[in-house]
């Protein structure tokens, strides 16, 4: 309990942004309101998404607060407000225009557009704020409850044979459910494996090089991230646009007129609401399991039960349901908060928003998501478990702001979603570029970047999916650190990983899941 | 019958690639070996890492050679690499390649055309230290734009300009420690 009001204390009574009439604000709560209004309008924009504003913000909030401990809270809360922002902000496009502005969004279409043809664009607006931000509160919970019980689990129960084996097993894992094949998920694994170890190890000779001078440093973590991630989702879309893919229409939007929530809708689309939000929460909670899965079978799900129980006069899904709204919202805004279950409790990011969170704890220091920050010391203050804290004060927070003001101000975004792709993502291009050189001021980082742009659009063109590329990229030193570790502490016996029944089970699991997921390439799941 | 898919390509591919990596690549490119003795104990050497991520691509080139060989896709736009694909990359790079020279040379060209000091002294000056990453910015800016729209355009420029004179301004203005391209490397 100390904790937690200490991380309450840290979040509120940290460094001051600025002083109104005499009072100081709080720089943690400010840049919480500042980055939940900047990701709403990021998530109305189709095109945009969440990550592309934490990437190209994280420098920025670094100049502004630089590299010291009292900086994270204040990162992390806007970082944290872009996140939620974002998947609140992704319903508009998708109900006033018809446009899923990210892919989880395509089932809000369905029936969200077809309201707003009806005359009824606020009414499904305001479903799916309701709907979004409850999935979100209560998956917020289950991280609240959740990360720290299997923390003290993981530092409880597992040594270093065994933390090795389940990084090795959430590997597989996350090669097996993302992307269109488990094949294609573990090259980019593996690809993103030797990417992270090319100049690094312990040895004086720089591995994997090639004796290019150049390569001597490996390659940057920002320029990688940024370069698969957004560089590579730009070239994609780009391309869409060069070669005609993209219909150009601009959607056609009715006449309003009065409409709003109407008596009975909340109780309409609690339970499908409730359901869709564990549905969400289950599947978040898994690393690498996408929102666009946690809306598909929210909405099946949803869709079935409907099926059975509706009335004649209410609307089918996919004829303008309410519901219909409700079951895709609430699955796909409940993802983000337990999505973050396996970054505070394993340090294994589950999605690319997780992605940035790491590389700015990276970047400040201080903070370094995984079990050890749940270690509840007395009297000695564990200042990791304060800023933990912190992070599920913000959220909760964050939770509150958007319960408040952010259906307004999500209402008041359907002007971004008129803004023309094809112009916004070349400048996106140049703010992202940016945002790397002022990290890394060399243009030889910007190279890099594009290098790894390109690898993400071959990645695209082929079906590969590319946040493996990004998590193998990232936990690739924690793998090897925990290997030679465990190896050197059995006294180098060479069957460490099996030297426990949980190493052993951690192994076969992992080993089951690359047999047992195979499935027809092309059968994506996002 | 299975036809020789995209895919059952890719996967042999990365298994023959990966293999001869692990084989030839590694060997030669590693100060340590797999496992190491020294001074008596036994540690995991620098080429563990690496042969453990070409172990990874064997199995995962098997894999996706096995899924695409039993179940061959049908009803779906395939994967792949086409003429198409490798012509939008050369236009790109060519694109990236003209604005990183403008970017890295207008300034220092101007600079040696109009001054006797160099660019390396007027680097933190106004318009100087704009004009590298404006001329670079608009480039890239008002190509891509160009290129998504499939005809060049004033107005594609003009969105480059104006987009690439707010975030110089943007980003140099409030903070005075971030340096514009190229005046890191200058």
């Amino acid at each position: 309990m100390d904790y937690v009001l200490m991380g309450i204390g840290a979040v509120f009574g940290g460094p001051e942004l600025f002083s109104l009439a005499g009072i100081g604000i709080p720089a943690a709560p400010a840049m919480l309101f500042l980055g939940l209004l900047t990701g709403i309008a990021v998530g109305a924009t189709p095109g945009l998404a969440g990550p592309m504003a934490m990437a190209v913000s994280l420098p920025i909030l670094i100049s502004i607060f630089g590299v010291r401990p009292d900086a994270l809270l204040p990162v992390f809360g806007f970082l944290i407000g872009i996140m939620k922002g974002a998947t609140v902000g992704g319903a508009v496009p998708a109900v006033l225009f018809n446009i899923p502005g990210t892919p989880d969004a395509f089932m809000t279409t369905l029936d969200g557009y077809p309201m707003t043809r009806r005359g009824m664009p606020r009414r499904a607006l305001k479903i799916a704020h309701l709907s979004s931000v409850t999935g979100d509160t209560l998956s917020d919970i289950a991280l609240f409850v959740c990360a720290p019980f299997l923390a003290v689990l993981v530092e409880r129960f597992l040594d270093l044979p065994e933390k090795t084996a389940l990084i090795l097993l959430s590997l597989t894992f996350i090669a097996a459910v993302m992307g269109s094949s488990v094949g294609k998920g573990l090259i980019a694994i593996g690809l993103g494996m030797l990417a992270a170890m090319v100049a690094t190890g312990q040895d004086f000779h720089p591995r994997l090089t090639l004796g290019i001078e150049a390569l001597g440093q490996g390659f940057p973590m920002v320029s990688a991230v940024l370069g698969i991630l957004i560089l590579g989702e730009i070239f994609w879309t780009l391309d869409d646009h060069w070669r005609g893919r993209v219909s150009r229409d601009t959607a056609q939007t009715a006449d309003a007129g009065p409409d709003g929530l109407r008596k009975g809708d909340v109780k309409r689309i609690l339970p499908h609401v409730l359901r869709s939000s564990l549905i969400g929460t289950v599947i978040g909670a898994l690393p690498g399991v996408g929102s666009t899965l946690a809306a598909t079978l929210g909405y099946t799900w949803g869709r079935k039960v409907h099926g059975r129980r509706k009335t004649p006069e209410q609307a089918d899904f996919g004829e303008g349901a309410p519901e219909g709204i409700a079951a895709t919202e609430a699955a796909n805004s409940a993802v983000s908060g337990a999505n973050l279950i396996p970054v505070l409790s394993l340090g294994i990011p589950g999605n690319a928003a997780a992605v940035f969170l790491i590389l700015a704890a990276d970047s400040i220091g201080g903070f370094n998501p995984g079990p050890g920050v749940f270690t509840f010391s007395h009297p000695q203050i564990n200042p990791e478990l304060v800023v933990a804290f912190g992070i599920f004060t913000l959220m909760a927070l964050g939770n509150l702001l958007n319960w408040t003001i952010g259906g307004a101000f999500m209402r008041g975004m359907g002007i971004m979603s008129r803004v023309p792709i094809r112009y916004l993502l070349p400048v996106v291009l140049l703010v992202t570029l940016t945002a790397i050189y002022v990290q890394d001021p060399r243009l030889g980082a910007l190279w890099t970047a594009f290098g790894f742009g390109v690898l993400g659009y071959l990645f695209r063109c082929l079906r590969i999916p590319h946040l493996p590329f990004v998590i193998a990229f990232i936990l690739a030193g924690s793998l090897e650190n925990a290997a030679r570790q465990a190896f050197s502490a059995t006294g180098g016996d060479p069957f460490f990983l099996f030297s426990s029944w949980v190493s052993t089970a951690f192994m076969l699991m992992a080993i089951a899941t690359v047999f047992l997921a195979g499935r027809a390439p092309g059968e994506g799941r996002g | 019958m299975p036809r020789l898919t995209a895919d059952l390509v890719l996967g042999l591919a990365a298994l023959a690639l990966a293999l001869a990596a692990l084989l030839l690549w590694l060997p030669a490119d590693t100060g340590s070996g797999i496992v190491e003795r020294i001074r008596g104990q036994y540690r995991i050497g620098d080429a563990m890492g690496p042969a453990v991520a070409f172990g990874i691509l064997i199995l995962a080139g098997l894999v996706l050679a096995i899924e695409a060989w039993l179940k061959p896709v049908s009803g779906q736009r395939p994967s792949g690499l086409g003429r198409a694909q490798l012509g939008f990359l050369l236009l790109l790079f060519v694109i990236f390649l003209i604005s990183l020279l403008a970017m890295r040379w207008t300034g220092p060209a101007l600079a040696s055309l109009l001054t006797e000091g160099g660019y390396r002294s007027l680097r933190a000056s106004l318009p100087w230290k704009y004009l590298g990453y404006v001329t670079g910015g608009t480039i890239l800016v008002g190509s891509l734009i160009a290129l998504a729209e499939r005809r060049p355009s004033v107005r594609a420029f003009v969105i480059g300009f104006l987009a690439a004179l707010l975030l110089a301004m943007f980003y140099d203005l409030p903070f005075k420690d971030f340096l514009l391209p190229p005046n890191g490397d200058v």
